[in-house]
């Protein structure tokens, strides 16, 4: 069994928020001039991982499905004359880097992934197995525009960003648990993003063979 | 820092490249062979032609179903039966593009047939169901370094106990969408790479690639040790003008090494300032370690780019000989690059780096198990 304790928990669901409005609404928690060229999924998981304060020895996963959508329709729009900077923007991690290549801050290890059905099991098993005494897993989506006519964007906007350790201490606000059990089930990310919101407890199959459990203090 | 647990085994490990398999792409590197031509940019949308290496009979324009799928049916002829994908016996699939050029062809023409393989979910669980995988499918994407991360996670699973055997499948097959990208990133240009070699101007050509490796506990002849990375968020495409990034990430590896002589496969894609860094950080890192680079004849294959050259690096372990930089003839950034290939009978191991955008690093050591 794999186990960590939710040490600090931070979640945005902005709804039908638009991009401008995002920023307007998060460009205090960045430097100044910083949020001109960030994407609305930069500023919410940036946002979102600023509240844990990652460390250079934090390990960082980080998950989303569809990444920068916007930069990437941006991008794709841009040819013939593609956009150096649109090109950088809509590369998966992103998200992650815009906020800390603004902080300067190195981190040993960061594992971004892309997944689908079984994109919540998968996100947890890289966290829980990282050896890092503390694991910040982070993620979420963007609403697309055009790429989302193609069911190939998220609806919807949301972010989180969660501290796990492998202790419980005193302040633990929940706990996880992955264990290979009988039985067969799928969690992607969205789902995932509203156990954590609602700190809603969970005990179930996540994919074959393997089970979840997700309790609240 | 390195993963402390005890080293897993590369059970099977191969590659394609424009070359062949394995064997042959070493074959072609020991001749000094360049899979390189100038293509178009743009592809039949035209724009400067620019080196790239694409697999035989392939275009860069997008097909339906895309025409790298051959290749990739033909890798799985490789890759030996094990119900992957079930538990137990997770997929790692890693890359930095998966079907993005659909999306590229998508925008141009307007057929809704190229979204079927957009996303990085679609194309993999278009992929998986192809190959005939079971659901436990892991997609795992940070540029040029995803074919490394796609090993430690795979290692770190088998060391867990959570999986007998783990399969890792990188893959990256060109695109005008990532050439367009590279090109307007001034760095894609009519110029061909010269890894680790000075010059006023430096250039990277890119390649098509995919290969695989089944990672296990128990058998294999090549111990996979001190796997580590490290990011330096400090710039989204350059490095830390100290090397400090390249140092960070190869002290495990070297404290790993330490009393046993190994040569050094670079990343070395043809970009001068990252190029000067990491040699000079293999230098300091691994005193008197000869350091290769592949890219001046592969291109560089992104994501797949870690798990490609390891399948070469086995290749070249096995038969004896290391091929040397391809295009990197003249004025070496060190006197530690070697520029032809040398027998490596005398070595005790390999150690293998690659690095990405947003100061992403790489490395681990392979030895005889």
């Amino acid at each position: 069994m794999l186990e960590r304790h939710i040490q600090a928990l931070c979640t945005d669901d902005p709804g039908d928020e638009a991009p401008a409005a995002a920023r307007e609404r998060l460009k205090g928690r960045f430097p100044p001039g910083a949020t001109r060229r960030m994407t609305t999924l930069g500023l919410l998981v940036g946002n979102a991982l600023a509240e844990l304060e990652p460390g250079p020895e934090d390990a960082v996963v980080y998950a989303t499905g569809y990444a920068e959508s916007r930069a990437l329709e941006g991008f794709l729009d841009s040819f013939p004359a593609p956009s150096p900077t649109l090109f950088q923007t809509s590369i998966h991690p992103s998200a992650v880097q815009q906020l800390m290549i603004g902080r300067q801050s190195p981190v040993r290890e960061f594992l971004p992934l892309s997944g689908g059905a079984l994109f919540a099991f998968h996100m947890l098993r890289a966290a829980l197995l990282s050896p890092a005494p503390r694991v910040l897993l982070c993620g979420g989506e963007e609403r697309g525009s055009w790429l989302l006519g193609h069911g190939l964007a998220s609806a919807r906007t949301f972010a989180f960003a969660a501290a796990l350790t492998a202790q419980a201490g005193p302040r633990a606000l929940g706990r996880v648990r992955l264990a290979r059990a009988p039985g067969d089930g799928r969690l992607g990310i969205e789902a995932w993003f509203d156990i954590l919101r609602g700190r809603a407890p969970f005990a179930g199959a996540v994919a074959p063979g393997w089970r979840m459990e997700v309790a609240w203090s | 820092m390195a993963d402390s647990s005890s080293p897993v085994k590369v059970a099977e490990c191969g590659c394609i490249t424009p070359f062949g398999d394995a064997a042959a792409t070493h074959a072609a590197l020991l001749r000094g062979a360049c899979a390189l031509r100038p293509v178009a940019v743009l592809g039949r949308e035209g724009g400067q032609a620019v080196p790239l290496a694409l697999l035989p009979g392939r275009s860069l324009d997008e097909t339906v179903p895309p025409d790298w799928l051959g290749a990739l049916r033909g890798l799985r002829r490789a890759i030996p039966d094990g119900d992957w994908g079930s538990p137990g016996r997770p997929v790692f699939v890693t890359g930095s593009n998966f079907g993005v050029g659909g999306l590229y062809a998508l925008r141009r023409t307007g057929d809704p047939a190229f979204a079927a393989w957009g996303a990085p979910a679609t194309c993999t669980e278009r992929l998986r169901a192809d190959l005939g995988w079971g659901p436990d499918v892991s997609i795992v994407s940070h540029a040029c370094v995803s074919a490394h991360l796609g090993l430690l996670l795979a290692s770190r699973a088998a060391s867990a106990g959570l999986a007998e055997e783990a399969l890792v499948l990188s893959f990256d097959f060109l695109s005008p969408f990532v050439a367009g990208g590279f090109h307007a990133l001034k760095i894609l240009n009519a110029s061909f790479p010269a890894p680790y070699r000075l010059g006023e101007a430096g250039a990277i050509g890119l390649g098509d690639g995919a290969a695989f490796a089944v990672i296990s506990r128990g058998r294999g002849a090549w111990a996979l040790e001190a796997q580590c990375v490290y990011n330096e968020m400090h710039q989204f495409t350059a490095n830390r003008g100290d090397g400090s990034g390249f140092d960070r990430c190869l002290d495990g590896v070297a404290a790993a090494a330490r009393g046993r002589r190994v040569w050094f496969k670079g990343h070395g894609t043809g970009t001068l300032d990252a190029g000067r860094l990491e040699v000079a950080a293999a230098a300091r890192a691994f005193p008197g370690a000869p350091v290769v680079g592949w890219k001046g004849s592969l291109g560089h294959t992104l994501g797949s780019c870690g798990l490609v050259e390891l399948a070469v690096a086995i290749e070249s372990v096995r038969s004896g000989r290391t091929p040397g930089t391809v295009g990197g003839a003249g004025a070496p950034m060190g006197e530690n690059v070697a520029l032809e290939s040398f027998g490596n009978a005398g070595f005790d191991g390999v150690v293998c780096a690659s690095n990405a955008f947003g100061g992403a690093h790489a490395a681990f050591l392979l030895c005889h198990a």
